[in-house]
């Protein structure tokens, strides 16, 4: 019994091995949550970003200009400003004042670099030069001058780990901010779409996307994107949106660390969803 | 036996810099090239299916550890890859296995497997399309990682005249 036993290990030794080495991959997928693996991988990203940053530094060579950063900074701010504006347009006086919106512009913003990207058409991830050590946490918005680009997901001492909008792991509550319709924005491997928006509601193609006041992982009005298609599903009872991000998030380099500390509760019940 | 491994390791970390600070300015609609895929494929060939197997559960860990990834998307993806380029290994016609465009086919077919496992397992969606997934996510970075290793055989085969 031991002999043969011990010929069939023999025999098929490649195939137990990738047997063996498969499990404990597909297991260390589902651990990922998990305190341990979360400090290993921060401690990795920690380290090996000293790397990624130099090569950056030196890949970027020919468009460093230090007056970039501050106009960029400026840039998305007056982006806020505009935007908030744009929806003043739309809404009276006194109904922003019964709604009490909240003013996005007041938020520090921080300015931060994409070391190091991990582009696949279902995972979009970032490294950026900015850690708890700038006071960034997790959970926090990050943009540019165009728009949203994702949210913090790990923070190592001077690096944090963004989940961009082309993550397919990552869920927005959006407004459409012409006439306030509502909606969760996802990313299913090919678009960023919002499912499930009733036919009788007034969404056009060309109308802007912004984060909903119904989020709080996000401050209300930071804009997404536009409206590129409008499908109709369900006999014609659902429609839904294509949208095309306003910020250019596979370019992105220089960005914004939306300096905000959501409610706790509320935030710890929304970070869930990021898991 | 350790040296062995070593050095593959050590080849990877400039290769890991490249492929996630520079490889992504080339990237063609998100599709992008997997120079860590060719490093594996290289040393299966060279060294052998188990061997290979062990290194591409190695370098995957190691990748999804610095890229900021799910933890066991790259190490379950390379493991199946360099297994399947293993079966291509022979140690009579390990010449003709790196030197020649048969090496690229063997980067191809393990590039389009790696890009497919990795993309259906790091996408919780499930309304993604299986289809555009396979296309999008396994022909396409599988073709493009076939350019890079070009230069691969083309320096192997002068190395070999």
């Amino acid at each position: 019994m031991l002999k043969f036993l011990r010929r069939l290990v023999y025999n098929y030794k490649e195939y137990i091995l990738l047997t063996f080495l498969s499990v404990i991959s597909l297991s260390t997928l589902s651990s990922n949550e998990k305190p341990f693996a979360k400090h290993l991988k921060i401690f990795a990203i920690g380290n090996f970003s000293l790397f990624s940053e130099m090569a950056t530094k030196a890949t970027s060579i020919f468009h460093v200009d230090d007056s970039v950063p501050k106009l960029k900074e400026e840039n998305a701010k007056l982006m806020l400003d505009l935007n908030r504006l744009r929806k003043a347009e739309n809404e009276n006086t006194e109904l922003r004042s019964m709604l009490s919106l909240r003013d996005t512009s007041k938020y520090p913003l921080i300015p931060s670099q994409v070391i190091s990207k991990l582009i696949t058409v279902s995972q979009g991830n970032f490294i950026i030069n900015r850690g708890a050590k700038d006071e960034i946490k997790k959970g926090m918005p990050v943009l540019n001058q165009s728009g949203l680009i994702g949210i913090i997901s790990d923070v190592a001492d001077n690096y944090s780990t963004i989940k961009t909008l082309f993550n397919s792991n990552l869920s927005i509550a959006i407004t459409i901010q012409r006439t306030n319709v509502s909606g969760i924005l996802t990313f299913d491997g090919a678009n960023l779409i919002i499912k499930n928006i009733p036919s009788t509601y007034d969404v056009q193609v060309g109308d802007i996307i912004e984060t909903s006041e119904f989020s709080s992982l996000f401050p209300p009005s930071v804009p997404i994107g536009v409206v590129l298609k409008k499908e109709t599903i369900n006999l014609g009872l659902l429609h839904i949106l294509t949208v095309q991000p306003l910020a250019n998030i596979s370019g992105v380099n220089d960005l914004f660390v939306m300096k905000i500390v959501p409610s706790k509760q509320v935030n710890q019940l929304e970070m869930n969803l990021l898991k | 036996m350790l040296m062995d491994y070593l050095k593959p390791v050590l080849f990877f970390i400039p290769l890991a810099i490249v492929q996630l600070v520079v490889i992504p300015l080339i990237s063609i609609y998100n599709i992008i090239p997997n120079l860590i895929l060719i490093l594996i494929v290289y040393y299966t060939l060279k060294e052998g299916q188990i061997f290979g197997t062990i290194l591409g559960f190695v370098l995957g860990f190691l990748l999804d550890l610095i890229s900021g990834g799910l933890i066991g998307a790259f190490m379950f993806s390379f493991t199946i890859s360099a297994f399947i380029s293993g079966y291509f290994y022979s140690e009579n016609k390990m010449d003709t296995n790196l030197a020649s465009y048969f090496f690229l086919l063997i980067v191809f077919i393990s590039a389009c497997v790696n890009s497919f496992l990795f993309a259906r397992i790091s996408n919780s969606n499930s309304n993604v399309n299986l289809l555009l997934l396979m296309m999008e996510e396994g022909l396409l970075p599988g073709l493009y990682t076939t350019l890079f290793g070009l230069p691969l055989v083309v320096f192997n085969s002068k190395n070999r005249i």
